[in-house]
């Protein structure tokens, strides 16, 4: 897939960052040579930057906001106008920045988008529509309401994700859809929508049932990846959701719905600029690799990818040869919240970060989680190498942040981004040299899970979301952020009371994280 | 009278008074315990007679200057005594005001000095009073703060002087140095200048008002220069002398300055050492300014500080903020402390800034884009007369929020409001950008500025636009 990069050197300015201003064309736009693309400021001046020939423009990689480097990637190039992208497959961690390869669709009827019930909500789990505000054959635009739908909690208006002309509506006034289920579908005729329909019923169902987390694009789990925020919206009596002028024009650049991107950092929960700024779009996702045909009884068989088979004999070792041992805690996350808050400007950390910094101390603590067994003896190693779990398109890999007992939190925080951001490209960094791993579904809405140890290594730390419950303290009962960690180990190697003191260490380090930088 | 009161505050100035008021509102009984005028430093020593003395020095100046608009006027003159007078009655007319709030209210005055003997307990004393005791559900501790003076310099009243004295002076000195070039200092030195004294500056910082975006200090400072007021900058009073009733300072740079009298203007100290605070417990900063929490609640419960004497902001409307908040919380709902506090300079040109400093994104490193917006292209301060001055809007650049405003120039300080309140709203800079301002008016350099900042001033030459094909 060709890309559009900032040009590698610029005459007339010293600058060797750009920050995106707009785009002044959109996914889909056919290109001239010449055309004007993209705005972008340093400070003595605006770069723009033109087609340098024909196209048309794909997935923009770098959206307004964005601060670039030179020879950073802008965008992508398609030889056809941008093809639709259906809900399927697993992206843990969605990136703003990377968009997976776009599949070719081989059946012959145009784009086809659905628009889904959206979750407004993490206990939503389905909504009533109420009234459609548009009708079939309208031209939607981008963030145009569409309906209205009641939730348990309020009614709230939906805004178009896509724009498109709106080609079939399958849920009518009245009708309650669970969420993520198509109400509408955007398309260019009504034959597209059959075909479609048609074909893409059984590769749906299929994705559902074999991929881990599911998630749509146009429900738009937009949890901030960072720091997975699980409290609902705040809204206004009318059911608008709470937030300041600059977070809704964001959100509407971005196509972020702001219904998910939760309660933000204002007052009353109000959403900021700054909420949104941070919540990342979901990743365009592609249709599954051409589905084969359907055999009989609607079955359908396809081989295991490389990765699917690694991943397949390794967790299948793992669960049958290691004894797992699970402990469980719950911490008072108040404090992790807004050290990370206050930590971020000057570092760049994402709440991950700091985490990942106080296993780090941890598992330099305690030589156990450092440990491995190998015959009769158990191997201890030095570094606290922790892997990450990263969720790609076909599954999961896990690169390694080397010697984090070694690193401030700034370092840490450089060098996981690094290391994310190249495993989300392909290369895996220091594979194989991971002493324990941990895995985040907390971006995900996860209250609570049990991850698999990855062998040969002893230990794997799960961490659910950040969200608001009520905490008991002397007593009284209050309101406040708590989050769930699982630690599973293997009992050859670490005993039950040395995992439990290994996460009650860590819940100190975590409830009070001055001493993380201390 | 009785002696026990729901909410009792220590202190009548803008936070004390303000607090009482709006606890009374709330439906509590409410004591005041003061032991001088009504309505603080701000009321007697601060804001309203500076406020006062700075109108009569504007005119003035403007007068000497007529010209420029055409008006040619024949002796000029001021009657110092008349100035004078004009502010005691205001400053009168002030304190019976907030008398007859208290009064319409039913809040309790007591008139004396407090001092905590236990928790929830004050002891009153005073010349003219028996002493008495009253105890309180909760106290609010608004004792503010005083002029710093120096150990070691000579404390002639009459020739070395804070703020406190410089209000009330009765005669005019003719050579006049301002030991400190903060807000307090610069409104003092154009004040006199206006006045015909001699007045030079000395300021420890590189630049006129340290804790201010520095273009503005920087601007003001060349704004004196040209009216005949030195400043010393980066420069520091060793030692001061009087004799003879001349005073002489010796700066660290060598060089020595004389004048027939001292301003010393560098900073204020809070004023509860003999509060009492060791026999409840509060705990303090090395300073001594009172610690508190976000809701201003002290480190011992029931007990709240707000205005200077807490240290967290030392102008009038953030001690009148706190006020509010700290009785809010005090009366069982929670609120922090959180709205953005604008700053505002009298001297003319006025000054008005809020939010973030160029200089503090700088240390955060916060990625910033800045408009500017000189007022000397403003239709309005051309066709007034007024074009000394510009409007610094500050933009995040990554989100594209309103971070901060400063602004230099006539009516700054009404001006600055706008910006202010669209600031505490968390705008965006193109939200500034969109909003009209009536034309031709001052405040529209705020817009004007923030299209700057968005690259896309029209009223300034294009900025520079470097076009270039993308890499494929």
């Amino acid at each position: 897939m060709p890309k559009l990069r900032f040009p590698a050197s610029l005459s007339g300015t010293k600058a060797v960052a750009a920050t995106v201003k707009r785009w002044l064309k959109n996914p889909g736009d056919l290109l001239a040579k010449g055309d004007l693309l993209v705005e972008l400021e340093v400070d003595e001046a605006l770069i723009h930057i033109e087609a340098a020939g024909a196209g048309t423009l794909g997935t923009i990689l770098a959206g307004a906001g964005v601060t670039i480097a030179l020879g950073g990637d802008l965008a992508e190039l398609s030889d056809a106008p941008a093809p639709v992208t259906t809900p399927s497959a697993t992206q843990s961690t969605p990136s703003q920045n990377k968009a997976p390869a776009m599949s070719n669709s081989s059946a012959p009827s145009g784009p086809v988008t659905p628009v889904l019930m959206p979750q407004a909500g993490n206990s939503m789990e389905e909504g009533t529509v109420l009234k459609w505000r548009v009708k079939v054959g309208d031209q939607i635009a981008l963030g145009q309401i569409l309906y209205e739908v009641e939730t348990d909690k309020a009614t709230v208006e939906v805004e178009a994700t896509d724009a498109g002309r709106l080609a079939r509506i399958v849920a009518p006034e009245g009708t309650v859809v669970p969420v993520k289920q198509p109400v509408a579908f955007l398309a260019a005729s009504d034959a597209d929508v059959d075909a479609y329909l048609g074909g893409s019923r059984e590769a749906v169902a299929e994705t559902t049932a074999t991929q881990v987390v599911e998630e749509t694009r146009n429900s738009k789990l937009e949890t901030r990846s960072e720091s997975a925020v699980s409290a609902p919206a705040s809204r206004t009596e009318s059911g608008r959701v709470k937030a300041s002028p600059a977070a809704r024009k964001i959100a509407a650049e971005r196509g972020v719905d702001l219904a998910s991107v939760g309660a933000g950092s204002g007052p009353e929960g109000r959403i900021l600029s700054t909420d949104v700024a941070s919540a990342k779009a979901g990743a365009r996702l592609a249709k599954p690799a051409s589905s084969p045909a359907a055999g009989p009884g609607g079955v359908i068989r396809r081989p295991m990818s490389k990765m699917r088979k690694a991943i397949a004999t390794n967790l299948q070792v793992s669960k049958q040869t290691v004894p797992h041992f699970y402990v469980t805690l719950t911490i008072h996350a108040d404090p992790l919240f807004a050290f990370y808050r206050a930590q971020k400007p000057a570092t760049g950390c994402t709440l991950n970060d700091v985490v990942l910094l106080a296993v780090g101390k941890t598992v330099g603590e305690f030589s156990a989680f450092r440990s491995r067994i190998d015959g009769n003896d158990i191997v201890e190693h030095p570094a606290a190498n922790i892997g990450v779990a990263v969720s790609v398109e076909d599954g999961l890999v896990v690169p390694v942040v080397l010697n984090i007992e070694r690193l401030t939190l700034a370092q840490l925080a450089a060098e996981s981004k690094r290391v994310v951001e190249s495993a989300r490209n392909g290369k895996i960094e220091n594979m194989g040299k991971g002493v324990f791993t941990i895995s985040n579904m907390g971006m995900l809405g996860v209250e609570d899970f049990s991850a698999i140890i990855n062998p040969p290594e002893s230990g794997i730390l799960a961490i659910s979301a950040v969200r608001e419950s009520v905490l008991v303290k002397d007593g009284a009962i209050k309101a406040g952020r708590v989050m769930t960690m699982t630690l599973s180990v293997d009992h050859r190697v670490v005993d039950g009371a040395l995992a439990a003191q290994f996460m009650a260490k860590l819940k100190v380090l975590l409830e009070s994280p001055e001493q993380l930088i201390g | 009278m009785s002696d026990h009161f729901q909410i009792a505050v220590i202190g009548s100035g803008p936070g004390g008074y303000v607090a009482a008021l709006k606890a009374a509102q709330l439906g509590a009984s409410v004591a005041v315990i003061e032991k001088h005028h009504l309505g603080g430093t701000c009321l007697n020593y601060g804001c309203i007679p500076s406020k006062a003395l700075l109108s009569s020095a504007e005119l003035l100046h403007q007068l000497q200057h007529s010209g420029d608009w055409g008006v040619s006027v024949s002796n000029v003159a001021f009657d110092w005594a008349k100035i004078q007078g004009r502010k005691d009655k205001v400053l009168a007319a002030n304190r019976s005001g907030i008398a007859s709030l208290f009064k319409g209210r039913k809040v309790t005055l007591f008139q004396g000095l407090a001092k905590l003997e236990a928790p929830n307990k004050i002891a009153i004393t005073s010349e003219k009073a028996a002493a008495q005791t009253i105890t309180a559900d909760k106290i609010i501790i608004a004792t503010g703060t005083t002029p710093v003076r120096i150990p070691g310099w000579p404390d002639d009243p009459a020739m070395v002087c804070t703020s406190d004295e410089a209000v009330h002076w009765q005669t005019l000195p003719k050579k006049l140095l301002i030991i400190g070039g903060g807000v307090i200092g610069c409104e003092f030195a154009c004040m006199m200048q206006a006045f015909g004294v001699e007045v030079t500056i000395v300021e420890l910082m590189p630049g006129l008002l340290p804790g201010l975006d520095k273009d503005l200090g920087d601007t003001l400072a060349g704004i004196f220069k040209k009216r005949g007021i030195s400043i010393h900058l980066q420069v520091k009073v060793n030692d001061l002398q009087v004799a003879n009733g001349i005073a002489k300072a010796i700066l660290s740079n060598g060089s020595t300055i004389e004048a027939d009298r001292v301003l010393i203007s560098v900073g204020r100290k809070p004023n509860a050492k003999s509060l009492g605070l060791e026999s409840v417990g509060i705990a303090t900063s090395p300073k001594g300014f009172i610690s508190v929490d976000k809701t201003l609640r002290t480190s011992v419960k029931d007990h709240y500080c707000i205005g200077d004497a807490n240290g967290l902001c030392l102008l009038a409307h953030a001690a009148s903020a706190h006020g509010v908040v700290a009785v809010e919380n005090a009366l069982g709902h929670q609120k922090d402390f959180i709205a953005p506090i604008p700053g505002a300079v009298y001297t003319f040109p006025e000054i008005g800034g809020v939010g973030l400093t160029e200089q503090e994104a700088a240390e955060k490193q916060i990625p910033i884009s800045i408009g500017k917006f000189p007022l000397a292209r403003l239709g309005k301060a051309m066709a007034t007369n007024h074009t000394d001055g510009f409007v610094k809007m500050i933009r995040h650049r990554e989100t594209g929020e309103l971070l901060g405003a400063h602004m230099l120039g006539h009516n700054a300080t009404e001006c600055i409001a706008a910006a202010s309140a669209l600031l505490q709203q968390n705008v965006s800079m193109d939200d500034v950008a969109e909003t009209v301002f009536a034309h031709p008016t001052i405040s529209e350099a705020i817009k004007e500025a923030a299209e700057d900042a968005l690259s896309a001033g029209l009223h300034l030459p294009p900025r520079k636009v470097i076009r270039v094909p993308a890499l494929v």
